[in-house]
């Protein structure tokens, strides 16, 4: 796959970052768009077409879940997943009930990968 | 002081949280690469101001820095982790080393160990959640430094009031990293998980 792009949406720069370096590493042609609120990630994608998009769940503001409804709203076609570390139940019900992955912090690459290349977040 | 718990009470609890805090060390070990060793849980009643003295005493006096996250629902408190401050570096380096020049790691320093303490929280409270069945909200973590009085303000109520102190010791084996998970709750909610305890090995008994 040549030129995809990925929205990171996480308030966490560092979080943001290890993403980053993971895609970076095994992608090095795809553009990585980063936001650190729900807001800013839905500004962002109304000017740019991402294929991926990986999103927190607890941020300040909108808060992720609802951020992740508003993404797929505007990229239907994009592959979307929740990336957090609040592993609780009704969390992964409600990411389902949005028909969006779910995957756990820490990331582990293979998982990312996972996601990157099928849109598979389980 | 154990209030109202009784031996039945506290070995479900602990297993509970050994569990909890098993799933929170995996992803601790899994963030920097290392195997941890894990405590016996020490659930105890103190009131803050004892709380703030074991932990203190901990952390043998020194400046710590912690995570703190407050979690409502059917309980309402806050959990803690908690390192030595002049090891925390170290613990940003294991986590961030391949990642990040070395000159930008301190300036990281800080936002690293933020989300280093938003998944081992969250791994911990989720699990229990899950387990009890509850769901439980969980705010933003929250970077404090001090000592343990400083690092247990906010949260705890009056001081004649008992709160049940949850604490697990961790060390990072090959890095000689030593760190604490607390949880704190008032006594209302302290009465309410135990409940929730109660109902799951109820539960689970009658299959």
């Amino acid at each position: 796959m040549i030129g995809k792009t990925v929205l990171l949406v996480d308030d966490s720069r560092v979080a943001r970052m290890m993403a980053r370096a993971v895609i970076e590493r095994h992608h090095p042609g795809w553009t990585v768009h980063e936001a650190g609120t729900g807001e800013d990630a839905v500004a962002i994608a109304t000017s740019s077409h991402p294929d991926f998009i990986l999103v927190d769940v607890n941020m300040p503001g909108m808060g992720g879940l609802a951020a992740a409804a508003r993404l797929r709203e505007l990229h239907p076609k994009a592959a979307v997943s929740m990336l957090t570390a609040n592993i609780q139940e009704p969390v992964q019900h409600q990411a389902e009930h949005l028909g969006v992955g779910f995957i756990t912090k820490p990331i582990r690459e293979d998982a990312l990968l996972a996601f990157l290349t099928v849109g598979d977040a389980g | 002081m154990t209030p109202f718990i009784d031996a039945i009470d506290r070995d479900a609890v602990t297993e509970l949280v050994n569990i909890a805090i098993g799933r929170a060390a995996a992803s601790l070990s899994e963030l920097v690469e290392d195997e941890l060793r894990l405590s016996v849980p020490v659930i105890e009643f103190l009131t803050p101001r004892q709380a703030a003295e074991r932990l203190e005493h901990e952390t043998h006096g020194g400046e710590t820095v912690a995570v703190r996250q407050n979690f409502s629902g059917r309980m309402t408190g806050h959990m803690l982790l908690i390192f030595p401050e002049k090891r925390s570096l170290d613990l940003v380096r294991s986590m961030l080393g391949d990642h990040v020049p070395l000159d930008q790691l301190t300036e990281l320093e800080q936002e690293a160990f933020l989300e280093v303490g938003n998944i081992i929280l969250n791994a911990c409270l989720g699990s229990l959640a899950n387990q009890l069945g509850l769901a439980l909200e969980s705010s933003l973590p929250a970077y404090v430094r001090g000592r343990g009085a400083q690092i247990l303000d906010g949260g705890v109520s009056a001081d004649d009031e008992l709160v049940l102190f949850l604490q697990v010791d961790f060390s990072l084996l090959r890095k000689d990293i030593h760190g604490y998970l607390a949880f704190v709750m008032d006594i209302v909610s302290a009465r309410h998980f135990i409940e929730a305890v109660r109902d799951y090995v109820a539960s689970k008994l009658a299959g």
